[in-house]
Parts: C-alpha cells; sequence; structure tokens
C-alpha cells in the first residue's frame, strides 16, 4: 500500500520501520530535514509537502504532539487528499477535535480516523503497541493491514473521537497508577523501607500491574530517564481535565493527580520520566 | 468562684488570666513549672496534680493538645476525676474529636461529674482580647452555670446542644478555616506568579464575595510574611486529621477537606509545623518553582 508518514519522533520512526519492513511504500515528511535520515536509509522517500504527500498516498499517518499540531497538518493535507482516502491520526489529542476532523473531511468524502496509542517507545519499537480507534466501521478493512504491523491488540472502540476517549481513560488509569506508586514509594522511604523489596514483594500480589514494574522500577532505582516525557503525560491530563469540566463530570483523583503533575513542571522535570512525581512527593517533606 | 485551669499554653493562659481578672481564685497544675509563671502577680494557688486541683475547685476547665491528654487529665491517675467533690463541672475547651468527648463524658457522668466540651475559635488574639467564639456541648443547667465564666473569656458563646456538638461545631469550623487559609494562600500564589500585586489583589477582594476574615487576618499575614503562630499548623493538621476521622467514620464525602488536610501534611512534613497555617502560602510558593 502507498502509505504516507509524518511525525518521526521516538514513536513515529519505529513505526514507519515497521511498516518498510512489511513491505509497504512510505512517504515522509518531516519539519526537521534530518529527522527523517533513518527512515529514508531504509528505503522512505522523501516528500517537500504534506500536500505532496496527500497526493500521493491512500493513507497517511500522523503522529504529533497535540491537537494544534493534527489541526494545522489537516489543513496542509487537506488540498491534496484524494476521495476516499485516510488520514489516520496517531497522536494523542481532545476527543471533541477528533470529532470535528472526522466531520469536516466527511464533508469532502475523505476519511479522519482517530487512532492513539498505548505502549511507550518500548511498545512501538517491538510493534506491540496498543491501538485504539474512532470511525466507520467500513475503514476496517483498509486500516488493519497497517495496524497489524504495528501492534498486538487493536480495538475498534466506535465512531469518531472514541479512539481518543479510549486513550483518555488509558492515560487517567496509567498516570494515576504512577501518581500511586509514588505515593507506596514515598510512604515506604518516609519509613526507612526499601521501596525495591516492596515492590518485588507487591509485583506478586493483588498490586501487581505494569506501571509498578515499569515506572516502580525506575522509581527504585533513582533512574528518571524518559520513557513517555512528563510533560506528555501533562498535555494529555490538562485535556483530560478540560474535558471533565466540560461535561460536568468529576474526576476526583485525577483532579489530584493533575496537581502533582503541575508541580513536576513547574520543578522542571517535564522533558524527564513520570516516575519524578516520586520526586515532587519528596519536595513535600523531609522524614526520618 | 474556685476555678481550675489546666493547659497554660499559648490559648490556655490568657483565657485564665481572663477568669482572674474578673475576680476568680486559679487552681493550677501545669506539666512545665514555666508555665505557670505569669501567674505569680495573681490570685493562683498551684497544686502538685490535676486531682488537687479538683478538690479545690468548683469547675475545672481544660485546654491541652488532644483527646488523649483530655483523657490522661480527667480521667487518669491523679487526674481530675480522682479528686472530684460530687457535681464538678469538668469544661474541655480542647479541639478533639467528638466521639472521643462523648465518651469522656459518659466515664465521668458515671463518676457523678458533669462534663462539658466548649471548643474555640479566634486564636491567641482572640483569647488575650476575651473575644473568643466558644461553641458548647452540654445539658442545658450545666451550661447555664458556666455561662458567665465564658462570657469573661468570649464574646459569641452558644450552646450548640448535647455533649460532643461542642465538638462538632469546632470540626466545621476548622474545615472553614483550612480550606479557607488553603484558597487564600492559593489565590496569593496565583496573583504573584501572575506578575499581579499581591496587595490589591486582596484590597479588591475585600469588598466582594469572597470577603472573610481569613481574607483579611491570614492574608495580611501572608504579605507581610509573618510565620508567627497565631495558630501552629500542626494543630491544624491535627484538627484535619479530627475532621477525616469523623469522615471515616461516618462515610462522609469530603473531598475538599481531604485535599486540605493532605496539603498540612506537606506542611508539617516540611518542618513548618511550629509556624502559623498562613505557612500554606510558602509550600505552594516552593511547589511552584525550579528545583
Amino acid at each position: 500500500m502507498k502509505l504516507g508518514l509524518i511525525g518521526l519522533g521516538g514513536m513515529g520512526r519505529p513505526m514507519g520501520e515497521h511498516l518498510l519492513a512489511a513491505g509497504h511504500e512510505l512517504m515522509v515528511w518531516s519539519r526537521r530535514p534530518d529527522a527523517a535520515d533513518d527512515l529514508l536509509a531504509l528505503g522512505a522517500s522523501r516528500v517537500a509537502s504534506p500536500k505532496e504527500m496527500a497526493a500521493g498516498c491512500e493513507i497517511v499517518c500522523t503522529n504529533v504532539t497535540g491537537s494544534a499540531d493534527v489541526i494545522e497538518l489537516s489543513e496542509q493535507l487537506g488540498e491534496g487528499l484524494a476521495p476516499d482516502s485516510i488520514h489516520v491520526d496517531f497522536s494523542t489529542i481532545a476527543p471533541t477535535i477528533a470529532r470535528g476532523l472526522s466531520t469536516q473531511y466527511a464533508a469532502r468524502s475523505r476519511h479522519f480516523v482517530d487512532a492513539p496509542v498505548s505502549g511507550g517507545t518500548a511498545g512501538a519499537q517491538a510493534a506491540t503497541l496498543s491501538i485504539m480507534w474512532g470511525g466507520q466501521p467500513a475503514l476496517a478493512e483498509r486500516l488493519d493491514p497497517v495496524f497489524r504491523c504495528l501492534g498486538k491488540t487493536i480495538v475498534r472502540v466506535g465512531d469518531a473521537g472514541a479512539g481518543q476517549v479510549a486513550k483518555a481513560c488509558n492515560q487517567l488509569v496509567m498516570v494515576t497508577a504512577i501518581e500511586a506508586c509514588s505515593e507506596a514509594a514515598r510512604f515506604a522511604q518516609a519509613a526507612g523501607i526499601d521501596f525495591g523489596k516492596v515492590r518485588k514483594a507487591m509485583l506478586g500480589g493483588s498490586a501487581g500491574s505494569r506501571v509498578l514494574d515499569f515506572f516502580g522500577g525506575k522509581m527504585a532505582a533513582d533512574d528518571f530517564v524518559p520513557g513517555v516525557e512528563a510533560r506528555l503525560h501533562h498535555k494529555d491530563f490538562v485535556m483530560v481535565m478540560d474535558e471533565a469540566t466540560r461535561l460536568g463530570m468529576p474526576l476526583v483523583v485525577a483532579g489530584a493527580v493533575m496537581q502533582q503533575l503541575d508541580a513536576l513542571m513547574a520543578a522542571g522535570w517535564g522533558t524527564q520520566d513520570t516516575s519524578r512525581l516520586l520526586s515532587v512527593l519528596e519536595r513535600c517533606g523531609e522524614y526520618p | 468562684m474556685q476555678i481550675g485551669f489546666i493547659g497554660l499554653g499559648l490559648m490556655g493562659r490568657p483565657m485564665a488570666l481572663n477568669l482572674s481578672k474578673a475576680g476568680h481564685t486559679l487552681h493550677l497544675w501545669a506539666r512545665r513549672p514555666a508555665s505557670l509563671d505569669p501567674f505569680k502577680a495573681v490570685d493562683a494557688k498551684v497544686h502538685a496534680s490535676p486531682a488537687e486541683v479538683a478538690r479545690n475547685a468548683e469547675i475545672v476547665f481544660t485546654i491541652v493538645a488532644d483527646a488523649p491528654d483530655v483523657q490522661a487529665v480527667a480521667l487518669g491517675g491523679n487526674g481530675v476525676a480522682a479528686g472530684a467533690k460530687p457535681g464538678l463541672i469538668v469544661v474541655d475547651m480542647s479541639t478533639i474529636n467528638p466521639n472521643a468527648a462523648r465518651e469522656i463524658g459518659a466515664s465521668l457522668a458515671a463518676k457523678g461529674i458533669e462534663f462539658v466540651d466548649a471548643p474555640v475559635s479566634g486564636g491567641e488574639v482572640g483569647a488575650i482580647s476575651a473575644a473568643l467564639t466558644i461553641m458548647v456541648g452540654a445539658k442545658p443547667e450545666v451550661f447555664e452555670k458556666v455561662k458567665p465564666l465564658f462570657e469573661k473569656m468570649g464574646k459569641s458563646v452558644t450552646l450548640i446542644g448535647d455533649i460532643g456538638a461542642g465538638q462538632v461545631a469546632k470540626a466545621c469550623n476548622q474545615i472553614l478555616t483550612g480550606v479557607t487559609v488553603a484558597a487564600v494562600a492559593e489565590a496569593f500564589n496565583f496573583a504573584a506568579k501572575n506578575g499581579a500585586d499581591v496587595a490589591k489583589v486582596r484590597e479588591a477582594l475585600l469588598g466582594g464575595f469572597a470577603y472573610s476574615r481569613i481574607l483579611e487576618n491570614h492574608g495580611q499575614r501572608m504579605l507581610d510574611r509573618n510565620f508567627k503562630p497565631g495558630f501552629k499548623a500542626w494543630m491544624h493538621q491535627k484538627d484535619l486529621r479530627i475532621v477525616m476521622e469523623e469522615a471515616h467514620r461516618l462515610g462522609l464525602m469530603l473531598p475538599a477537606a481531604a485535599a486540605t488536610a493532605q496539603l498540612f501534611n506537606a506542611i508539617v512534613g516540611s518542618g513548618m509545623g511550629e509556624d502559623d497555617s498562613v505557612a500554606a502560602l510558602k509550600l505552594l510558593e516552593k511547589l511552584s518553582t525550579p528545583v
């Protein structure tokens, strides 16, 4: 299939590699030209603009930071996309924005699909991502060959925006669990107990989770090199809280976690790992 | 009247002195002898134990830190109950768990001793100027006997209900004051980080619906960066703990109080427990600033 890919960061680059490995034709475009070098070496071709990419592809994939970036790209692609072609956006953006874009595309007989992913750079590299997508069921047949190159769990959650709702839920559960790990780690530290051992014991019990394993492991090792940069989780949480306010729906625990993420950003740890939530608690008091 | 007074700290000292000024004889006992120094010049007798104090008094006031302290002073070995004459009234002005007050009241009643819970609000300033708010839980006839003495210590004296009801009112008071101190600190930090003149923001807000005595008084102390107590942060932490204990016991949802309780945990954990509650501002400033 003729595919396009925009957004060649920690997630996008390995995803591009898997698409090439599966035999797809891949066009790439990036703001910083050197970001494309690895994929060009593997056989991807460079285009001069998103518009040019749109004209040559059946499916264009984007993987960028936020709602504003996706809106900008949709405007640049919009002109060139052929009728019935698909823009699949893997970014994490607001469900309302995804719904709006889907409506705009549909009015011109093009398709916008929201397909945010979970699994981090490790999942992108291993092609074991969880892909949660929203859009017309009829598109599944054309999307599945692409999705199957990238992830292990592929779920069509519902219509446009549904993927982003699922991703918001994913972030709620995950980041809240990271905060819970931080609090457990700090609680153990305050009692003079090695969190590494506490974590090891917990992993075998009812509190065992992927977050406790991965982020808890980073906390026990004082390793704050990202994984996913904390500023991205912060951005996702801002979006979730906006959505909660729009709906008039209380997210009690998430509201508290949002504040801890704000304090993390204030401390200047936005480009480090979200396990820095532990350091935020360390700033809140010293214990024997 | 012969009045016993136990607990001569920041609050108790000026309260006892106000009773003395009204012409009553004080009977005192203190763990730390230094607490007794301010009473050398007044009509006060020092005793060796709370039981001794009770033996010489018609009414014994206590104002100590927490429920176990009240329990020990009232019912412990050589406690007030051990020396009480029939009909003695024990008036506890500490802030403790309402349920603990009810239990202490029941234990004393079994020994023929009347109990009144009468926690106060108004801080050290209110104690010195005899302007405290006193919230009382008692039998009405017992309240009437103590009321003239309350009026020497406070300006607003209210019988809320039966024993324990004073502590319920105080818990409500601490929810409002704790959450409001936190809210004023958050608003001031918000204004400062946005480059606004905090003093002007406060001045403007005082004229509107956000007016409160806390915005006025605690707000001024925040502006002056005066963190001297007033009311110590660790005591506010304790009071919010009492509030949350009751919430857990009754299955009550108190999300704002719960968040504020965590803020006070952090204030105390950061070594600012001996500061005034307005230290909340210092903590918020620190946590809003790069490492």
